[in-house]
């Protein structure tokens, strides 16, 4: 039953270090935890680390991060630290962090100074444009030599090809997931699909496609969702908690498809094993992706691609949400609004949250109202637009 | 492209160029203000000339302020515009009523609300279509998150060519050559906008002007390490105006050497307007709102700020000449090092504390005071590091909540409450105690 295996999934990823990782780590295998999507996961798994991604999940207070960052730093990030300096993430041999934004390049200092936990840094270049990739590439080539002399490996191609392999095979379950959500009856919710992306981001490979093939194989039995009143793109920063998205899907609507950090944006093409240099094979996926909203001059890409998304997914409308304090999300917040408003868009919902809080009822009524509108619209056959920070 | 006569229309035009030469005659009762004086009259150069390039069809450029002008001002007849000059502007001389509309205009829009009012008024200017339309647009990703947002912004708004510049996270040469190559990549993207060839020669009387900024500056800092400080403390954050629009420029070299001579003559006159009780290194943000502020500091409190984060000038070298590779690795390397912000607020904490114990130390001051603009992520992220390297080297620090260009925020006289009291019940009791 696809219940049982999602419940085990959910359970896995209530914990910032779920119980496979703590195996992992008894078995004296060291453990990397990171931030940002630009870190690939496969140079951390070619160390010999297991990758973890950084989460504030099973954080109630923030206040040891609220100390340190002030109540300034996005709320993801706040949670993450406070965690990260209570002793939660015990399991770290190492983190990696990025500049992906302001508050992730804090979380560094804090590492750096607040902690044992030796905190390695990539410099990724704002903009996904051919000139800047030699930089990229090289921070990945220091990251990659750092983390094995860390480990006491071998720097080898050999390993990063093991790595590829291991990572595409995680990835290869994860992209039977759209057609299973796009379908007319959609065989899983938006919240059952990003509780899996994360648990591919947070469990050992083995773990995780082991508890994917079980999914997979009992969702072919499960019947589609029918009647829905309307379906969803969800979009945005950083949300990995899968109640927030199910509070979303309490009106009768369902979330079809999305471009989350977390989520669907996790997935990358595949990448070459067999490349002549693996690395910069890893490199080049990773840099030329679909990419976040802190790179600079690529919001025309991002648009085209959430406009697909929406025509792939036969969605109704787009729901935007956003963490306060989140600048980078901020520019694409005020970008999509404009297209929408100029060039006709999508219906558009905008939401901005905190994390680790799902505000149940506030969330109900402006999604009610939402899906309302988009049934008076449909009915009278006139778009709509829907725009302002709430 | 609209004439200067449609732009004047607009109030926000008009409001601007009625206020200068009035704020000029205001200062000319101090005829040894040359400092603010060469500003008034380097804005209005600047307006002057803007307008004219409107009447002439010439191009403008538009960036974000973590970039300075020097490639712009090579290229000859183009006419570089920070996409913040205008709302800064409204702000420093005054019209709040002005930068607020563009500010509640940038939200209007979708700018969220938490996002740097320095941005905002950026996009509400743009929004209200009071700039000319650029022929391409340069946006570099310092100082902070919130610059990337309004180069986005700008991107979408300016409907023109955008070319990003990545400045990485260090301090390095290498990070240098990386900026440096980029350069180097902007200058035919800016050629073919803007219909205009750069010279080399003509960007090495350029950058011999910028040179010729940067040692005026760097003098100008010198002279108010002089205690007590002979000059208006409100000064001191021009050196990020400059930067930003005026630097490859004669106006840049002009308004440079006058804040010198100001200083200098002041100090050998042995000039004083107050008792110099306490001295203050303002890290963060300018009061922009209300720069007399700083003149109630003084006159009321007997605070001096020699020196703030906007205006420090770290000495990184001048541009080397002799080539173009030097020049442009010259340029690369004040964006990187030097450009304030830029320097102290896109890589770790480490540059950011340093240069507040160096400022400290060198500009012997007696506290320090964190003007925390809310939308200062970056620097609120690492407010307990930047607290606790203050504590262990004794520097009584004051932190408060404020917005730089909106006073809605925090009322001005609230800032003033927490300065006054700050001095008087911990830096002054404290300087006595010895």
């Amino acid at each position: 039953m696809p219940d049982a295996t999602l419940q085990s999934i959910l359970a896995l990823i209530q914990e910032p270090v779920p119980q496979p990782v703590r195996d992992w780590k008894s078995n004296g295998q060291p453990v990397v935890g990171y931030f940002c999507q630009y870190v690939p996961q496969e140079l951390i798994l070619a160390s010999g680390a297991l990758p973890l991604r950084l989460r504030g999940v099973g954080s109630d207070d923030p206040s040891l991060g609220d100390a340190l960052m002030s109540g300034r730093v996005c709320t993801f990030v706040r949670h993450v630290m406070s965690l990260v300096l209570d002793g939660r993430y015990d399991v770290l041999d190492a983190a990696v962090c990025a500049n992906t934004c302001d508050h992730v390049r804090r979380a560094a200092d804090v590492f750096t100074h607040k902690t044992d936990i030796p905190c390695e840094f990539v410099s990724v270049p704002r903009s996904p444009r051919e000139s800047l990739f030699a930089y990229y590439l090289e921070e990945l080539r220091n990251l990659h030599a750092s983390l094995c002399t860390r480990f006491g490996t071998a720097p080898t191609d050999d390993a990063l090809r093991d790595a590829i392999r291991t990572i595409e095979s995680n990835r290869q379950r994860l992209r039977a997931l759209p057609p299973l959500r796009q379908h007319q009856a959609p065989k899983l919710t938006g919240a059952e699909s990003l509780a899996l992306h994360i648990a591919s981001q947070v469990l050992p490979p083995k773990d995780f496609q082991s508890l994917a093939d079980e999914l997979l194989e009992a969702l072919e039995r499960r019947p589609g969702f029918e009647d829905l009143r309307a379906r969803f793109v969800l979009i945005g920063a950083e949300l990995d908690d899968p109640g927030y998205v199910r509070a979303l899907e309490s009106q009768g609507a369902l979330v079809v498809g999305d471009q989350l950090c977390f989520g669907a944006r996790s997935v990358l093409p595949p990448i070459d094993p067999d490349a002549q240099d693996p690395l910069e094979a890893i490199a080049r996926t990773y840099f030329f992706r679909h990419s976040c909203a802190r790179m600079m001059g690529d919001f025309p890409a991002r648009y085209e691609s959430i406009v697909k998304l929406v025509d792939d997914c036969r969605a109704d409308g787009v729901i935007f949400q956003r963490l306060m304090f989140c600048d980078p999300w901020g520019a694409d917040h005020h970008n999509i609004l404009l297209r929408c408003k100029n060039v006709g868009g999508f219906p558009f919902l905008s939401l901005t949250r905190e994390y680790g809080i799902v505000p149940t009822g506030q969330l109900r009524t402006r999604v009610q109202a939402f899906v309302e509108r988009i049934e008076i619209a449909r009915a009278q056959a006139t778009p709509i637009q829907e725009g302002g920070e709430s | 492209m609209r004439s200067s006569t449609q732009m004047l229309r607009e109030p926000a035009w008009r409001e601007l160029l009625e206020a200068l030469p009035v704020l000029q005659t205001f200062f000319d009762g101090d005829p040894h203000s040359y400092g603010i004086q060469s500003l008034l009259r380097c804005v209005t150069s600047y307006t002057n000339d803007a307008f004219a390039a409107v009447d002439n069809g010439k191009p403008f450029v538009w960036y974000n302020l973590g970039f300075n002008s020097e490639l712009i001002y090579a290229l000859g007849d183009v006419c570089p515009l920070p996409i913040e000059s205008l709302g800064v502007l409204h702000n420093l001389l005054g019209s709040l009523d002005r930068s607020m509309e563009f500010i509640d205009t940038a939200v209007a829009t979708g700018v969220p609300s938490d996002c740097c009012s320095a941005d905002k008024l950026a996009v509400g200017a743009i929004h209200k279509n009071l700039y000319p339309m650029p022929a391409c647009t340069v946006g570099i990703n310092t100082p902070c998150d919130s610059q990337v947002m309004a180069t986005q912004v700008m991107a979408e708004l300016g409907q023109a060519p955008f070319f990003p510049i990545d400045v990485p996270y260090y301090h390095d040469d290498r990070t240098v050559r990386h900026v440096a190559a980029q350069l180097r990549e902007l200058i035919p993207f800016l050629e073919r906008h803007t219909q205009r060839r750069l010279d080399f020669d003509r960007l090495r009387y350029v950058c011999e002007l910028s040179n010729q900024t940067t040692e005026a500056i760097w003098e100008w800092l010198e002279w108010r390490k002089n205690v007590p400080l002979a000059q208006s403390s409100k000064l001191v954050a021009f050196t990020l105006v400059l930067q930003i629009l005026f630097t490859g420029h004669r106006n840049g070299v002009e308004l440079a050497q006058a804040l010198l001579r100001e200083v200098k003559e002041r100090t050998v006159r042995g000039e004083h307007f107050y008792e110099e009780r306490a001295r203050a290194i303002w890290y963060q943000d300018p009061v922009w709102t209300d720069m007399q502020i700083y003149d109630w500091f003084e006159q009321d409190l007997g605070l001096s700020v020699p020196v703030d984060v906007f205006g420090f000038y770290a000495q990184d070298g001048l541009i080397d000449t002799r080539t173009p590779d030097t020049m442009l690795e010259g340029l690369a390397r004040k964006l990187v090092n030097c450009h304030p912000m830029a320097r102290q607020f896109r890589s770790d904490m480490g540059v950011y504390i340093r240069d507040f114990m160096h400022m400290h130390e060198a500009w012997q001051a007696d506290c320090g005071i964190f003007a925390g603009h809310i939308a200062c992520k970056h620097a609120w992220g690492g407010i307990g590091l930047f607290k606790e390297a203050c504590r262990k080297a004794g520097i009584p620090l004051l932190v408060f909540e404020f917005d730089m260009f909106d006073p809605r925020i925090t009322p001005n006289d609230e800032v003033f409450f927490q300065v006054e009291r700050f001095v008087n019940e911990v830096v002054l009791p404290r300087k006595a105690r010895g």
